[in-house]
């Protein structure tokens, strides 16, 4: 199982890659043909994901969301599958050739990570790890698609009304709007990550808030869209300061995923 | 709202601060990691205590104070909202003429309840859903003030204890009137010696009653309410039998866990320590003692033997040897697995988690339940013209306006 997974990690990286690039000729040949293969392509790459995933939880014996390499390849799974619902929701096609390359980079980042499986610990061994880790990959999708409307958006503030980006990207007022609802995703997500893994902590630790650094971490992420969602509220923080902020936003997110792990010892150090 | 975000932006801050400083450190630790300027602004600061100073204390009760304002300034123009949600707007978000059955509009916009009214003159024909979708931010911010009153109030109250021992221990949690006996304590190992579980069967007793003891198996991950607290299996390590001999004859003997000691009856000034266990001891130059595998294959004891307070000296006992101090003969054997308990009383558990399950409800309404309404007008000529408000100015909602209503392109793309 865990060979065919890993041969499948490689045939995904390979359509992800084929996904990019119809979305780019699509971008740049303003071609439909181009968008409808970028986005089978995505839809595959996605299913095949998801193949790699069940063979990886198969092979392993148990939910394939406990290490570095799981949460890597299921953060590009989230984030490719939350931009797919998006790109087909609002037929905002474009997306596909901005999104991509994150989840197409988060894939490649966890082809590099080592894929060894390793049995859990005991404090692992809990049926919140599931719902507790998944929401995490949804709330991290979504903050993603966030942090890839915001470029486009300020691509778009950036380029006027010049040249071909114009005509396929939706105007600055729908771009806005997209990106609050990605943002929104993430936080009700995020919500649910943060609750379920404190009931877990409490069983687990006998504390369900202790200040552990990726706890604190997820509140700081937390609490940083929170002034987001806000700020939103009054006139003059729609626009190019929300983008900006969805992108310090992600990079608080990509923290709290790999410094807090990497940077400062904690409970969560295994993950 | 802008004395909120200055809350917020402090707490971002603070939360910051005091997961880069390592917490509960002393002044001389700081002192070696950063510098002496450092470690006193660290100390002075109590940044190596953050998220119980009281400035930490001080940011949450305004945030606290904040939401209840908040939410009380806005709670009558919400009911009032609330109410005038059920009236046509004066400004629609979207106006169209509609020359069909007009009953088909609001079957198209997936609108119920139609009502018929009378506006400036005028047959108006009104509907509307998903008001409660107003309350999404004032459900969220009372979440949070529970949570957080919830919170706060475990901190104060919360209780928690911890024992340790081998089964067969009966054991009084200090403090308390409760005591603990350990009836068994198993390590389950995998094929690959990783432990898949600890699990340790113990029976609680209050001994200000003369009731029955309540038994219960507890594991990682499985903790077991007994006599109002809650029982958790916390941690593990390694125990082993000291006995002593004196003149040859035996006098003394007791399980002691790594890092506990054991004082010699007779005299209580001399003392042996046991440092730690190594179940498949080897030495390592330069490194020092290790252990090879979690096997009791080569057991080994590091101890250290201290009189009045002053260490006399610390080596380390195969399960062959025996230390000789004076007429005391002095020996390790049967090691076995201890296992710490921790054992908790928090009785505002539950109104933190009814917060965060409020905060749930709160975004969820906030983000997902859109007020929307939907009215046509007569106009004097007959034909109709249908409007809409979506009181969140929803995309999908504007959109499914101008291709039902309208009639534009359905599949208009980017």
């Amino acid at each position: 199982m865990l060979r065919i997974e890993n041969t499948l990690f490689t045939i995904v990286l390979i359509t992800y890659f084929l996904s990019m690039a119809f979305y780019f000729l699509y971008v740049v040949g303003k071609k439909k043909i181009y968008s409808r293969l970028g986005l089978g392509l995505q839809i595959l790459g996605l299913v095949l994901h998801t193949a790699a995933i069940i063979c990886r939880g198969i092979g392993a014996g148990r939910l394939p969301l406990t290490n570095q390499y799981e949460f890597a390849s299921a953060f590009a799974w989230g984030l490719c599958l939350i931009s797919l619902i998006f790109i087909l929701i609002y037929r905002f096609y474009t997306l596909g050739a901005f999104a991509s390359p994150v989840f197409l980079v988060m894939t490649g980042y966890a082809a590099l990570l080592d894929n060894q499986v390793r049995e859990l610990m005991p404090a692992l061994r809990s049926g919140w790890l599931g719902i507790h880790v998944s929401t995490a990959i949804i709330s991290y999708g979504a903050f993603g698609l966030a942090f890839v409307l915001g470029i486009v958006f300020l691509l778009r503030d950036k380029l006027k009304a010049r040249g071909f980006l114009d005509r396929h990207l939706p105007d600055k007022e729908k771009l806005d709007m997209l990106g609050y609802r990605s943002v929104a995703l993430g936080v009700l997500f995020l919500t649910i990550t943060i609750i379920t893994g404190a009931i877990w902590a409490e069983q687990a630790w006998g504390r369900y808030w202790s200040w552990d650094p990726k706890e604190t971490w997820s509140l700081i992420t937390w609490i940083i869209y929170a002034i987001y969602l806000h700020l939103r509220i009054r006139r003059g923080y729609h626009g190019k300061a929300a983008a900006i902020f969805a992108i310090i936003g992600f990079g608080c997110v990509l923290f709290t995923y790999v410094g807090v792990n990497t940077l400062i010892p904690g409970l969560h150090s295994y993950g | 709202m802008r004395f909120a975000m200055i809350l917020l932006g402090i707490l971002v801050v603070a939360c910051t601060a005091g997961s880069l400083i390592p917490q509960g450190q002393t002044y001389a630790w700081y002192a070696e990691k950063y510098s002496e300027r450092t470690a006193a602004l660290i100390v002075a600061t109590h940044l190596d205590d953050a998220f119980h100073s009281w400035w930490f204390i001080l940011i949450n009760a305004f945030l606290c104070i904040n939401l209840i304002a908040c939410n009380l300034v806005r709670l009558p123009s919400l009911i009032r909202r609330t109410k005038n949600y059920a009236k046509p707007d004066e400004n629609p978000v979207v106006s169209a003429p509609y020359h069909e059955d007009i009953n088909t509009a609001f079957t198209k916009m997936k609108m119920s309840g139609v009502k018929e009214m009378e506006k400036n003159g005028h047959r108006v024909l009104f509907s509307f859903k998903h008001r409660i979708g107003l309350w999404g931010a004032w459900v969220c911010h009372l979440g949070v003030l529970l949570l957080i009153v919830g919170y706060s109030l475990g901190q104060m109250t919360y209780k928690e204890y911890a024992v340790y021992g081998v089964p067969g221990d009966t054991l009084a949690v200090p403090g308390t009137s409760l005591a603990v006996t350990i009836d068994d304590f198993r390590i389950e190992l995998r094929e690959d010696d990783t432990v898949e579980q600890y699990t340790a069967d113990i029976t609680a007793f209050d001994l200000s009653k003369s009731s029955e003891g309540k038994s219960a198996t507890i594991s990682v991950n499985h903790p077991a309410d007994l006599l109002g607290y809650r029982f958790y299996q916390n941690s593990t390590g390694w125990a082993a039998n000291i006995t002593i001999l004196k003149n040859g004859e035996y006098f003394q003997s007791k399980v002691v866990c790594a890092g506990d000691y054991l004082p010699v009856q007779d005299k209580p000034e001399l003392v042996i320590y046991f440092n730690a266990f190594y179940p498949d001891y080897q030495f390592i130059e330069g490194y020092g003692p290790s252990t090879r595998s979690g096997k009791v294959l080569n057991p080994a004891y590091l101890y250290s033997v201290y009189y009045m307070g002053q260490m006399l000296g610390m080596n380390v006992l195969s399960s062959e040897d025996v230390l000789t101090i004076d007429e005391y003969t002095v020996y390790f054997s049967e090691p076995q697995s201890y296992t710490l308990i921790q054992i908790k009383k928090d009785s505002f558990t539950w109104l933190a988690f009814v917060g965060a399950l409020v905060i749930i409800a709160g975004l969820f309404l906030a983000f997902y339940i859109q007020p929307q309404k939907l009215w046509a007008v007569e106009e004097e000529d007959g034909s109709w013209t249908v409007k809409a408000s979506c009181k969140k100015g929803d995309m999908l909602f504007r959109r499914q306006f101008e291709t039902e209503i309208e009639g534009k392109n359905k599949d208009a793309s980017y």
